[in-house]
């Protein structure tokens, strides 16, 4: 139980990644790599405010704004420079590195004695229930478990409404039409290279988020964890597309905290059953290769049979 | 009203692609005047289009609309004062958003777009009333996707989008070319509507000499990125398709009569 618990609330927290995937890649059609970096940017930032004794709601506001930062910085090499989208994410995903060095001061930092938003949500649950185990559906629950849970449930329920109201007002349509047909955008007096630096700007600042609660929740920042997220949010992103089977963006936002959710659960009991760890990244860019691939190669082999009948 | 002065835009300057899309054109619209253009494939139509759009920047001359000097603006200021329709009914609107979000996009053309609902309560009755006078059946399905409309009801979207906000000029690049003829024909039809009624200032490319016989009140030939002939006041009305046919007609010989020539030069000389 405590397995699945642990996986569903790192599930939740990185569904926040999958939105931000989600906007970069499934909206701006947008390979944005800047993932990786901003992830251990936001747990970095983060790590570093709490050991400073900042108050943890601003410390991990700070990590969200420090992903923004960096997204602007991706948007701008690739709208005002003209680099390509990938490359873009790749020069500042390589030093972000760097600088996540520079501000956890090494390369890994830990948070023991620090006060986090997960140690403040378990005294909060603690003020509520009284000290001890919690029941959940009948299983009796570690407190810092359930309060861990809790957090990262309300933080990506927060996010993800906030996102699907987002996506219905003047800009966020804008923003979306940018994506669909920036020809058309451009024709209605929207200007594409700005919408486009916002959207990855929030995009990365959501990925911050993701990687600041990550810190908290697993008690440290390293400056390794953030290798190969993008295509964990990716990954979570196309099961939830799958798992939902629709366009709607409201469905959409829904899919992906599920697909992220039901990812981490897959990974946590394929774990149990004597998977390698080691291989974990090998088979989920496999399993995004496949799904990538499949649909269309399905599609091309039904009109194949449709012309050959 | 539209000032068009002396520009010119050369693609790939400089390399064995050289294309002069547009030399040294000039020509004032006065408003509410409606100019038709005409020309052979490449004589540079889309690129005059683009260059007051503000699509690409010019090499040279400027481009003025309503009092702005708008040669520095972007497109999508420029946005502001100009409403559009492409040749593709795809380029128009957005294919995976619905007839409603398309058209409250539209109805904030150069508008600065902020955090208020996109698709007021409002705004939905003023979107149902004006789609009916489509007569496209379409008022009725306003939350489905763009995409899975056809390209004449595309293309009658894309006008009525481009017209939402009575735009100072309207910009319309053989936008029925890509229609089957019953289409095209109605949307010609919706287009003369909506000009009229608006009192519109339209530039529009056309290849249908019918079209460009019936339609505007001025009409200009181009060929080879100049404006060969502009036909105005009591020679545009009374205009025949022959007339135009004839007149391309004449390019087509001296072009035959041109093209031994360079080659015989070429040959002469390099
Ligand atoms: N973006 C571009 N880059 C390079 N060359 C271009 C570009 N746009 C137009 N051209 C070239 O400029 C010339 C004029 O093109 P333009 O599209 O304006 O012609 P047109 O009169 O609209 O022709 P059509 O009737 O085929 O639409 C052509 O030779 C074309 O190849
Ligand atoms: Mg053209």
């Amino acid at each position: 139980m405590t397995l699945l618990l642990g996986a569903s609330t790192v599930g939740l927290i990185l569904a926040l990644l999958a939105l931000g995937v989600y906007l970069s890649f499934r909206i701006f059609n947008f390979p944005d790599i800047t993932a990786d970096g901003s992830i251990t940017l936001g747990a970095a930032v983060t790590a570093s405010l709490l050991i400073l004794n900042w108050p943890p709601a601003l410390a991990t506001l700070a990590g969200f704004f420090a992903g923004v930062l960096a997204g602007t910085v991706t948007g701008l090499l690739n709208a005002k420079f003209r680099i390509n989208g990938l490359l873009s994410g790749i020069l500042v995903m390589t030093a972000l590195y760097s600088i996540n060095l520079h501000v956890m001061g090494k390369s890994n930092l830990p948070l023991l004695e620090e006060t986090t938003l997960v140690t403040q949500s378990e005294s909060f649950l603690g003020m509520l229930f009284g000290p001890g185990d919690v029941g959940v559906f009948g299983w009796e629950v570690n407190q810092r478990d359930a309060a861990a849970l809790c957090l990262a449930g309300a933080m990506v329920a927060g996010v993800g409404m906030i996102l699907y109201l987002f996506f219905r007002t003047e800009f966020g349509t804008a923003m979306r039409a940018a994506g669909d047909n920036p020809q058309m955008i451009r024709a209605l007096g929207g200007s594409v290279d700005f919408i486009l630096i916002f959207g990855l700007a929030v995009s990365n600042g959501l990925i911050a988020l993701s990687g600041s609660l990550l810190a908290q929740y697993q008690g440290f920042a390293d400056v390794q964890m953030g290798i190969g997220m993008v295509v964990w949010g990716l990954a979570s992103v196309i099961i939830g597309e799958a798992l939902v089977g629709s366009k709607s963006t409201g469905i959409v936002i829904t899919g992906a905290i599920m697909g992220s959710l039901l990812f981490r659960l897959i990974v946590a009991i394929a774990l149990r059953w004597g998977l390698d760890p080691n291989d974990l990244k090998l088979i989920t860019a496999v399993f995004v290769f496949l799904a990538l691939v499949v649909p269309g190669a399905l599609a091309a082999l039904r009109s194949r049979a449709g012309r050959a009948r | 009203m539209l000032e068009v002065s002396g520009i010119g835009k050369t693609f790939h300057a400089g390399t064995p692609n050289e294309v002069f899309a547009l030399r040294d054109v000039s020509f004032n619209l006065l408003e509410g005047s409606f100019l038709i253009i005409i020309g052979t494939n490449g004589s540079g139509k889309s690129t005059l289009l683009n260059a007051v759009a503000g699509t690409f920047p010019l090499d040279r001359g400027t481009v003025s609309l309503s009092g702005h000097d708008m040669t520095k603006w972007p497109e999508h200021r420029r946005a502001k004062l100009i409403g559009r329709v492409f040749q593709n009914p795809y380029s128009g609107t957005a294919p995976n958003m619905t007839i409603a979000e398309n058209l409250a996009m539209a109805a904030r053309r150069g508008l600065p777009r902020g955090l208020a609902w996109a698709i007021p309560r409002t705004l939905r009755s003023e979107l149902r009333d004006r789609v009916r006078t489509l007569n496209m059946g379409l008022e009725d399905r306003l939350d489905n996707d763009i995409g899975t409309l056809s390209g004449g009801q595309r293309q009658a979207l894309t006008l009525l989008m481009a017209s939402w906000l009575k735009p100072d000029l309207l910009l319309l690049d053989e936008h029925t070319a890509a229609l089957d003829p019953k289409s095209a024909d109605q949307v010609i039809r919706l287009t003369h509507e909506i000009i009229k009624r608006d009192k519109l200032t339209t530039l529009m490319v056309t290849h249908s000499m019918q079209q460009a016989v019936r339609l505007g009140d001025r009409l200009i030939m181009m060929h080879r990125g100049s404006i060969l002939h502009d036909i105005q006041g009591a020679e545009k009305a009374r205009a025949r398709p022959e007339d135009l046919l004839q007149r391309f007609e004449d390019v087509r010989r001296r072009e035959q009569l041109d093209a031994p020539v360079a080659e015989m030069l070429g040959k002469t000389y390099v």
